[in-house]
């Protein structure tokens, strides 16, 4: 877990809130939490250094750029072709996430990936053009039927603090 | 959406400027004064096409750890279990998919104890006993603009 001081966690927890539109925000940030302007840019640098923020910016949903025909595509990677196949995956502009999992027993299928495809011929090209580079057929492919939840989790803000 | 819309999510993809006037150097690399970079992020998160706008952290540089979990949940169940798994915090996606199983959330706990209390929980107000972990082994890819 890494270190941080109360100020570090207020100005985390300030950032977590997501940025307003301002000129100037890190000037209304110093101010309201006793730094300066500097300061807080360079202590954001330094989160952003050693990895606690992976990245600062937007995150958007791909059904309004686009693309509609998504799904988890599930496969069953040996484990010595894992960082192999794993490495082809994630080179795909069209996956976004690709992880190795352990599975509960009965379970066939290790290896998670997201498709993001425009249409369904679209989603049955990529799959097939991955089968052509690994030699693997997909397990399992569960399309997203209904988006019910997509939120940012909150490490800083407790629910009774939120105004 | 037009061009210059598209522009501002490409950059804003990447790392935003740790600058005093960061909406002024995006708008240096666009052609834009800087009112109209930030009233078209405005307008962009305002018709929902951008859902969060910030800092990402590392959940695991936090301590936290996290798990996909799947549940199959029969049709005359499913409006009450989403209500039940989106009420808490620490699951911050919930898809229903085709296929079997068909809802898929992840879970982001302080610890595998909170984890499983949850699980625990949703368990015992679902009435639905079987419920699949998959705890990750080996992240290949968290695709910055979708996560």
């Amino acid at each position: 877990m890494a270190e941080m001081s109360i100020k570090e966690r207020n100005l985390l927890k300030e950032l977590e809130g997501g940025f307003k539109l301002e000129r100037s925000p890190f000037k209304r940030i110093a101010r309201e939490l006793g730094y300066t302007e500097n300061e807080v840019i360079e202590t954001i640098k330094k989160f952003r250094d050693s990895g606690v923020i992976r990245r600062i910016g937007i995150a958007v949903r791909p059904e309004r750029i686009g693309q509609s025909s998504n799904a988890l595509v599930i496969w069953e990677v040996p484990a010595d072709r894992v960082e192999e196949v794993g490495a082809v995956m994630a080179a795909r502009q069209e996956i976004s996430h690709c992880y190795d999992r352990e599975t509960p027993i009965g379970w066939t299928g290790n290896l998670f990936t997201m498709v993001h495809a425009k249409e369904e011929a679209h989603l049955t090209n990529i799959l097939n053009e991955l089968t052509e580079a690994t030699g693997l057929h997909p397990v399992k492919i569960l399309r997203t039927v209904r988006e019910l939840k997509k939120t940012s989790m909150r490490y800083f803000t407790q629910e009774e603090d939120e105004s | 959406m037009d061009d210059k819309d598209r522009e501002i999510i490409r950059l804003l993809q990447g790392d935003f400027p740790l600058t005093p006037e960061p909406y002024r150097a995006i708008g240096d690399k666009l052609w834009l004064d800087e009112m109209s970079v930030i009233s078209r992020i405005a307008k962009l998160i305002q018709t929902g096409v951008i859902r969060h706008f910030g800092p990402f952290f590392d959940s695991r540089k936090l301590g936290y750890t996290g798990a996909l979990i799947a549940m199959e949940v029969p049709e005359h169940k499913l409006e009450d279990v989403i209500d039940l798994v989106n009420s808490y915090d620490e699951i911050t996606h919930n898809y229903l998919r085709d296929g079997k199983p068909n809802m898929w959330f992840t879970v982001i706990a302080r610890d595998a104890a909170r984890r499983d209390q949850i699980l625990d929980e949703i368990r015992a107000n679902s009435g639905i006993q079987d419920i699949l972990v998959f705890p990750s082994r080996r992240l290949f890819k968290v695709r910055v603009d979708l996560d």
